[in-house]
């Protein structure tokens, strides 16, 4: 049997595994399974605009883990895309509540270059101290998540809060600061656009330059990479600027094209997904669009099947954390070995 | 009847055959050698008759009896033992943990150590092993490290011992207490069989040799009976052609690469001056471990020195970085291939990237010009004849000589005037050796300033012009080599039991 026989059998056998396990749990919480499934599929592909809201999901997705994937090529394993959304969207709102009268392409362009920074401040820190003293950045970047996060509850509560409204979120942002949206009456926001375009950024700089290929040297091995003069603590600082970056306009993405207003849990842990989205899709920037769309339908499909059908949408998340766990055991289990 | 008999051992791994049809006997009282280059078979023939590979077919009889050998444990149990090439030693235990490791030693679970180690010291000093059971391994030398190891194998009553490559790390002092150690194992009965591929070590020891050649047994000759030159025509199959170095008809009138009093940032080197100036090799001896690393890495400017200048034909550059350092043509052949000079899962084109992603040729617009990376690797695998399947393959299925080979090809380009060869042919075959002396002599002939930094003194003594021996992080002392090094004075120098001479 040759590799790629294996490797499809392999593929088809975790599909089959995680398929038979999924309706198995369907049928214990007593649903039928004929109408869980269509409802799930109609959740995705239905109408317009399932398909508007699975493209919604992806978007934030698709820019977590593409800063991810930056992060891990380097080495520089950024757990912390959370709390860098979290940054991404305080500053987006911050620029928005502050200059509420600029012309709305100034406003996008500098809430991009803003979140940007914001997010990649968030990941820079645990970058240096990293590249510098050796401290772990998985430990940094988890703890900077809780900051980030409280630190929006704190600031929908004080500075950024809105005073008409007893509850605790920013006031409405001007219009200026709105993304353009693409599908009226979907959902679906210029935020896509914003993530192909850094996705194919992403590309480039990865694997068209000369810094691109520094960072994955140093990423693959870093004595090498001083032996042949390739500086190990610049890269991995550039590295981690970019990918808190990313996740910053993520969270710009969801303010601009969204939500509109700052409020508490904007992100549903799109930090955390995105880690599993660039993982599944092997940290290349195509690959991520792929499995970051395929989460994205799980997900949104979930949510339809429990609307219609009564299925928790628990089950979505028991499902992907076995499918993570069987595509990264595949190889090892159905012994193919990468090439 | 013959202690041991290995018949027609067959062995492939995904496809390739490593050993085909070997035949191997080994009598009691014997120290048999395993001759043969790298790749020939010699470790996987081993590791099958340890347990650690399962032959595919052939089979295995001791003292006449079938056996099935399924894992060290079943060797260990045969009274076969094994010193593996790479140590297996913890360094945080002591030697007499170290020894009785996974064992269940008397008392257990409350080990009566001392118990134990005056049965190590009984064994010790049976053989000659002299080693301390209560040391701490982190502190003892290589060649003390081995002798432990040796004990570990016949604490636990091996009657056949292998030994992988045992003379590559010691002095020539060292070796030879080794090798009266083991003369005096198979006076006592033991068997031997030593893995090697030094050619004198095998006429000055052993009492057989077979021969194995691209997994294939070639010959079995007693000692005695046979020359150096049948052995290596039986081991390369071909005669060899030493590289020859011949005076240069004229000299440079640079100044060359210069370090003076430098002192490493951690004290690790120094005092040390050595100045090597253009069209000539300096080769550095001295046992593994004092200091060689350090030095080349001071060099290369990978570690800082805390006082001392380093100059490249007069212009200091103890402030540069390796990049640099590197712009200014410096080449590096680093001693540990597979962790400082090569990303095993880079293809090809990308590890020759790994320092040719600065200079231009390879970019249009500021993005790396794949087509021309493609185009010069083609080149550079043809000049240096480097065996891959497609040059898109990470490197981590070159074969070891082929990974030394890209190597050379990129550290050696664009014509370097500082190279600094760190065990450069450590683990190669005899023919990739062969290239890489070459190699080094032609960069020689271009007037580059080439470090040979090596523990194969042989080595040293064919390319170097002057010999700087290495001992604790400072030069010994410094000899001319016109061909007649007193190898005896070396060795004290090596093993820092002499003051230098005229100093």
């Amino acid at each position: 049997m040759n590799r790629s026989t294996r490797n499809a059998i392999s593929l088809v056998a975790v599909g089959v595994f995680v398929l038979v396990v999924s309706l198995l749990l369907i049928a214990m919480v007593g649903s039928s399974i004929p109408k869980a499934l269509s409802s799930f599929l109609r959740g995705i592909v239905g109408s317009t605009y399932s398909i508007g809201e699975v493209l919604v999901r992806a978007t934030p997705l698709i820019l977590a883990a593409l800063g991810v994937s930056v992060g891990f090529r380097t080495g520089f394993l950024n757990i912390g895309a959370e709390g860098q959304i979290y940054l991404g969207a305080i500053a987006v709102t911050w620029l928005g509540m502050t200059f509420p009268n600029l012309p709305p392409v100034l406003m996008i362009t500098f809430a991009l270059i803003l979140g940007f920074l914001a997010g990649g401040f968030w990941s820079v820190v645990p970058g240096i101290l990293k590249a510098k003293f050796g401290l772990s950045e998985i430990i940094n970047t988890i703890m900077l998540n809780y900051i980030a996060i409280n630190l929006v509850g704190i600031l929908v509560r004080t500075s950024l809060k809105d005073p008409t409204y007893p509850y605790p979120m920013s006031p409405i942002l001007p219009e200026s600061t709105y993304f353009p949206m693409l599908l009226l009456p979907t959902r679906l926001h210029a935020g896509l656009i914003l993530a192909l375009v850094c996705a194919a950024l992403v590309y480039l700089l990865m694997f068209r330059t000369s810094t691109g290929f520094c960072m994955r040297a140093v990423g693959l091995n870093k004595r090498a990479s001083i032996c042949s003069g390739i500086s190990v603590t610049g890269h991995v600082v550039l590295s981690s600027l970019i990918s808190g970056g990313l996740a910053g306009l993520a969270g710009v993405s969801e303010i601009a094209g969204l939500h509109h207003r700052l409020i508490e849990g904007i992100s549903p842990s799109y930090g955390y997904l995105a880690i599993v989205v660039s993982l599944l899709g092997k940290n290349h920037p195509f690959l991520i669009i792929l499995s970051a769309l395929g989460i994205a339908a799980l997900q949104v499909g979930s949510m339809a099947m429990q609307r219609s059908s009564g299925v928790p949408t628990s089950i979505a998340s028991i499902i992907m954390g076995l499918l993570v766990i069987m595509i990264l055991a595949r190889k090892q289990l159905f012994g193919c070995k990468e090439e | 009847m013959s202690f041991l008999k290995m018949i027609e051992i067959d062995k492939a791994f995904f496809g390739k055959s490593a050993n085909t049809k070997v035949n191997l006997t080994v009598e009691q009282g014997e120290i048999h050698a395993l001759l043969g280059e790298n790749g020939a078979g010699k470790t996987t023939l081993m590791n099958i008759l340890y347990g650690i590979y399962q032959a595919d077919s052939g089979s295995i009889e001791l003292e006449g009896n079938p056996v099935q050998i399924k894992s060290p444990k079943d060797a260990i149990n045969h009274k076969i033992g094994m010193v593996h090439q790479h140590f297996t030693l913890v360094p945080t235990l002591t030697v007499s943990e170290n020894i009785t490791l996974g064992l269940k030693s008397p008392g257990y679970p409350f080990v009566k150590r001392k118990q134990v180690d005056e049965e190590i010291r009984t064994l010790s000093e049976r053989y000659h092993l002299a080693v301390d059971p209560t040391a701490l391994v982190n502190t003892l030398s290589v060649g003390q490290q081995q002798r432990v190891e040796i004990i570990k194998v016949l604490y636990r009553q091996a009657k056949l011992l292998i030994l992988d490559e045992p003379t590559a790390v010691l002095t020539p002092q060292e070796v030879e207490s080794l090798f009266d150690i083991l003369r005096r194992l198979r006076s006592e009965g033991h068997s031997v069989i030593i893995i090697t591929h030094h050619i004198a070590e095998v006429l000055d020891l052993t009492d057989r040799i077979t021969i194995l050649r691209s997994g294939e047994k070639v010959g079995e000759v007693a000692t005695s009976q046979t020359s150096k030159e049948e052995l290596s025509q039986l081991m390369v199959g071909r005669k060899l052609q030493n590289a020859t170095k011949s005076k240069l008809p004229f000299a440079y009138d640079t100044k060359g690469f210069e370090v003076s009093s430098i002192i490493g940032a951690h004290e690790e080197i120094g005092p040390l001056s050595l100045s090597v100036p253009p069209g000539q090799i300096v080769g550095i001896a001295g046992v593994d471990g004092n200091g060689q690393k350090a030095l080349a890495e001071i060099m290369l400017g990978i570690r800082k020195i805390k006082e001392g200048t380093i100059a490249l034909d007069g212009q200091n550059l103890e402030h540069l970085g390796v990049k640099q350092r590197r712009s200014l043509g410096f080449g590096y052949i680093s001693d540990d291939r597979l962790l400082d000079s090569l990303v095993l899962d880079m293809d090809l084109q990308e590890n020759l990237l790994l320092t040719k992603y600065r200079t231009t040729d390879c970019k249009k617009h500021h993005l790396i010009d794949y087509k021309e990376l493609h185009k010069q690797t083609e080149q550079a695998v043809n000049e240096y004849a480097i065996k891959t399947g497609a040059i898109e393959h990470p490197v981590r299925y070159l074969s070891g000589g082929n990974q030394q080979k890209l190597i050379l090809a990129r550290e050696l380009a664009g014509s370097p005037k500082v190279v600094i060869a760190c065990q450069p042919t450590r683990g190669l075959d005899i023919g990739s050796t062969e290239e890489v002396h070459k190699t080094l002599l032609a960069l020689r002939r271009e007037g580059c300033s080439v470090v040979l930094i090596s523990s194969d003194l042989e080595e040293i003594l064919d390319l170097s012009d002057t010999i700087a021996v290495i001992y604790r992080g400072q030069i010994a002392d410094v000899i001319v080599n016109e061909g007649d090094v007193d190898l005896t004075y070396l060795g004290l120098l090596m093993a820092g039991t002499v003051e230098r001479r005229n100093a």
